[in-house]
């Protein structure tokens, strides 16, 4: 192990990075502390290329130190690449690290072979289509970067994302940053505003945006991807509201409104809770609430 | 035609099945004959690729066996009138030409005279088969207004073709089949769909269609999301909902009004048309037809005794 200043190491040159973020503040106030434990490789000749080291640097650049600890190697760049991609496998990679993997795999033009091998440790399926998304991913641009990290996208939702323009991207991260989301809920969303999309040709932001939260926006979705069964759902609502039934009472109807029974729920502690509820009931049948649930889904 | 690659196999086992239906919906007792397993018109909407876990086409080309499965199932069959079918795993005329399948098995209904086979297609291709058809084979063709095939069927003939193919059958003593299967919602659907029946009217001789089916556009899960990756506007431009089946399907207040005016369309061209209803609830048949049906079997039976009425004592 040797020692160089920073000053001889091409600090921008990533092309064998493959870490993302590289900023690291646990690493940072590590190195702050005791400095570099673990030596930088650096590919000869000057000025020197790192191979692995990257959020070191990074973090080296920040507490404005001079020199760090290295180790020089003189390889091919297919095998500095091989040795900065082996070298994180150690720890757990995110989607965006493993998709750097990939294409700076592919860009330097590893056999499918070796990239298929690669994408197996990284416990990726060895598909060209999984490998063509992946080259996607780590093209993309930051905010989707970020977006995909803070939200934990998996490669489903990403795939779809992907699938929108540049300019859509940008309105639906915008959307969906601020909102506390599961995974199926992004499906969800996704898959409505790709409908929509796919529809109508485009999709006016204009209409979506500003949803309270969660429940908001998917209830705004689904009532332009899904009028009927929204105008459906709303009438039955305001039918049940005229109801004004009591918390121990309830009408069930199918989701889809495609089984032609309902169902009516009583809770009950004692007889004469049952024979109140059935008093009641029977107010809303005679006032014809209870047809009009069912012509709901007639026609 | 076609990039596949067709695989000739001798399969033994269960050729002929019960077309497999859906649960919780009124089913035909349909009979299919897996005689090629897969197809080379690649319909934009189609459930072959989901089911068919193989890229070849294969066909089965052991037909002594295939027969001795066909008359088996005919001599079990004690209650009704058997109607086979080849167009379940494939398109049943659109290799035809080219292999010569279906002669053999025109030849064996017409002779046997005890069911009836079905060549169902969007491949109008029969004047190699006209030397051969008797009544006892249907010709059907699946039928869409020409945006439909232009977009969403471009490997498969056009329809003029295929009406034109349909009135050659006639001509020829064969009872045609009509399917309008799967009608899809489009901008503008019901006009394109009015012009197409009136033009059916106006080319066939309807006393001599054996029988129209109607089924709207139904999917499994898997296709929603290959619909959305292509873009698929025609097919995406409805309002699905999840049926009890499991497969996304029209919301129902939508198929009521889409079945309720095919269905006047149909019979005001002609009043005696046998239209049934394919995969679809209790209640729909119901509300469309008029008719209770409270099982497979009572549907089976209305084919039974349309076929008697057409063929009176010669079945």
């Amino acid at each position: 192990m040797q020692t160089t200043p920073i000053t001889r190491i091409n600090v921008s040159d990533k092309k064998f990075c493959i870490s993302y973020p590289l900023e690291d503040g646990i690493l940072l106030a590590s190195i702050k502390r005791i400095g570099i434990i673990q030596p930088l490789i650096l590919l000869a000749p000057p000025p020197y290329t790192i191979v692995t080291g990257f959020k070191r640097i990074e973090a080296a650049l920040h507490l404005g130190l001079t020199d760090i600890p290295c180790i020089m190697v003189n390889i091919t760049e297919k095998d500095a690449l091989l040795r900065s991609i082996h070298d994180n496998m150690g720890r757990a990679l995110n989607i965006i690290e493993k998709a750097n993997c990939i294409e700076k795999m592919l860009h330097m033009a590893f056999s499918t072979e070796e990239v298929y091998d690669v994408m197996t440790l990284l416990s990726l399926s060895r598909h060209e289509k999984i490998a063509g998304r992946l080259r996607d991913i780590a093209g993309s641009d930051e905010t989707m970067k970020c977006f995909i990290l803070k939200k934990d996208l998996s490669m489903q939702n990403i795939e779809t994302l992907l699938r929108f323009t540049s300019e859509e991207k940008e309105h639906i991260i915008e959307i969906l940053t601020p909102l506390h989301t599961t995974e199926s809920t992004i499906r969800e969303i996704l898959q409505m505003l790709h409908l929509i999309k796919v529809r109508k040709g485009a999709i006016d932001f204009s209409t979506i945006i500003g949803a309270d939260d969660i429940y908001g926006l998917k209830a705004r979705l689904k009532t332009l991807t899904y009028p009927i069964l929204s105008s459906l759902e709303k009438g039955l609502k305001d039918i049940k509201i005229k109801c004004a039934l009591p918390p121990n009472i309830d009408i069930k109807v199918d989701p889809f409104f495609e089984k032609e029974y309902i169902d009516i729920l009583i809770r009950a502690k004692n007889p004469d809770e049952i024979r109140v509820a059935l008093l009641k009931l029977n107010g809303v049948f005679d006032a014809g609430y209870i047809r009009s649930i069912f012509g709901l889904a007639k026609d | 035609m076609g990039l596949q690659k067709i695989d000739f196999v001798e399969t033994r086992g269960n050729i002929v099945r019960d077309c497999p239906g859906t649960k919780n919906h009124i089913c035909c007792g349909y009979k299919t004959i897996d005689l090629i397993e897969g197809c080379v018109l690649s319909c934009s909407y189609c459930i072959l690729k989901e089911y068919i876990n193989a890229p070849n086409i294969k066909i089965n080309r052991d037909m002594p066996y295939i027969l001795s499965q066909i008359n088996e199932t005919i001599e079990a069959e004690k209650t009704h009138i058997l109607r086979f079918g080849t167009g379940e795993l494939s398109d049943s005329l659109a290799l035809d030409r080219r292999y010569g399948l279906n002669r053999p098995l025109i030849e064996f209904f017409g002779e046997t005279k005890k069911a009836l086979l079905e060549l169902k297609s969007k491949w109008a291709s029969i004047d190699h088969l006209v030397p051969y058809l008797n009544p006892y084979t249907v010709i059907s063709f699946s039928l869409a207004p020409q945006r439909i095939i232009d977009y969403e069927e471009k490997r498969t003939s056009p329809l003029y073709k295929r009406l034109k193919a349909a009135k050659k059958a006639q001509d020829s003593g064969c009872f045609v089949g009509l399917h309008f299967d799967p009608v899809i919602i489009y901008e503008g659907f019901e006009k394109d769909y009015e012009y197409l029946i009136g033009d059916i009217g106006r080319i066939l001789d309807l006393k001599k269609v054996l029988w129209v089916s109607l089924g709207l556009l139904r999917f499994p899960p898997r296709l929603f999301d290959r619909f959305l990756e292509e873009g698929r506007k025609n097919l995406l431009y409805g309002e699905f909902i999840r049926g009890e089946d499991g497969k996304y399907r029209y919301i129902k207040k939508e198929r009521l009004k889409i079945y309720r005016m095919l269905y006047g369309l149909l019979k005001r061209q002609e009043e005696d048309l046998f239209i049934y209803l394919c995969m679809e609830r209790e209640d729909i048949w119901r509300g469309i037809t008029g008719l209770t049906l409270e099982d497979n079997e009572a549907l089976t039976g209305l084919f039974d005794n349309r076929i008697k009425n057409l063929y009176g004592g010669n079945i």
